[in-house]
């Protein structure tokens, strides 16, 4: 597999180093600035190379048209979304993953066709959210292509849900219950599982139905 | 037409006097209020300091209520990430982006932005300049 990655920052350096440990894989780390790629190459070597990430000609010349994955982590969004867009549409890259510095442009940069973003606030919110009071509905991962996320649940005091067993429960079409948590610790359900307030599910489900879902395991409006 | 405009260097301080001189309610944005000087001091439109890619920059332009966004900023990708939030996020009907590399303007053009990029024009203006010197040699 050949993985390029726009950013030689923190976090693409992190990258490349977990990425080097990975058989089988072909890594480029490209980097805008080129004090920063000397200074990368000399603890990486020929993986690194000075160059603009968004830049078409250059990206052609790393070898984009043969990349399974571009991996954009700039600090910069402009940059990162360019990046995935360029590796997308014009080298044909089946998956981009983008790191968004501003949250509030991750819900574009999904709109817009990039397979998945990655932002350092939704990651620790995701590390943190579990253990807030009003945590409700926590996505744990998106499986774009599919249109389905991954999300952790906690059953409150006075759901719809709790009391009853998965069989008599009328989850939206396309909602699995994969691992039920409780007291006792975690266990694949069946249609007798009865849920009860403080267990906490992991669960697939399609992105249309979070609502829905996040409605029948809280009480009120669950905010 | 309620116009925002990103940058106010030489081509969008022009365009924003310009507008306004036809009526048009302009407001322009750039990240640094020093690039504000190439305004004429009776320049009637918003001047707004703060960057096109950002949401609250945006929204205190009145981009929730505008007919048009054009992005001159220096950066293209810059440019086209505002681009792409005023259509996609703010629903803005007319966006207009400058992209300096040729190519990812043509990229980007045949994703849904118009598009224009001047370099291609430097291009073909400094090429015909040239044949047209050398007189057919």
């Amino acid at each position: 597999m050949y993985i390029i990655v726009v950013g030689g920052g923190i976090v693409g350096y992190g990258l490349a180093i977990e990425l080097q440990q990975v058989a089988d894989t072909e890594v480029t780390i490209v980097e805008l600035s080129a004090s920063r790629a000397t200074q990368l190459r000399d603890e990486l070597g020929e993986m690194v190379v000075h160059g603009d990430g968004s830049e078409i000609a250059f990206l052609e010349k790393v070898g984009a048209r043969r990349a399974d994955m571009v991996i954009a982590v700039t600090a910069d969004d402009g940059a990162n979304l360019v990046a995935c867009q360029v590796a997308k549409h014009w080298f044909g890259v089946a998956r981009t993953v983008a790191r968004v510095n501003d949250p509030r442009n991750e819900a574009l940069f999904l709109k817009l066709g990039i397979t998945s973003t990655v932002s350092a606030a939704g990651a620790v919110m995701a590390q943190i959210e579990t253990s807030l009071p009003q945590h409700t509905l926590v996505p744990l991962m998106a499986l774009q292509s599919a249109g389905l996320k991954v999300v952790d649940m906690r059953v409150q005091d006075g759901a719809a849900v709790a009391g009853h067993s998965l069989r008599d429960l009328k989850f939206p079409t396309g909602v699995l219950i994969a691992v039920v948590v409780g007291p006792n610790g975690a266990r694949v359900p069946d249609g007798d599982t009865v849920l009860a307030p403080g267990d906490e599910l992991i669960a697939v489900i399609p992105h249309e139905a979070e609502q829905q879902v996040r409605a029948m395991v809280t009480v009120g409006d669950g905010m | 037409m309620r116009v925002v405009i990103m940058g106010c260097g030489r081509v969008g301080a022009g365009l924003a006097e310009q507008l306004t001189h036809e009526g048009h309610e302009v407001t322009i944005l750039d990240t640094n209020a020093f690039a504000f000087q190439r305004l004429l001091p009776e320049f009637s439109g918003k001047r707004l300091v703060g960057s096109g890619t950002d949401d609250r920059t945006l929204i205190d332009a009145g981009i929730e209520q505008a007919d048009c966004f054009i992005a001159l900023a220096s950066g293209d990708n810059r440019n086209i990430l505002a681009s792409e939030k005023a259509k996609e996020v703010y629903g803005v009907k007319t966006v207009v982006t400058r992209v300096r590399d040729p190519l990812r303007s043509e990229l980007f053009a045949r994703l849904g932005l118009k598009t224009f990029s001047p370099t291609k024009f430097g291009i073909n203006l400094a090429h015909e300049a040239l044949v047209t010197a050398a007189g057919g040699q």
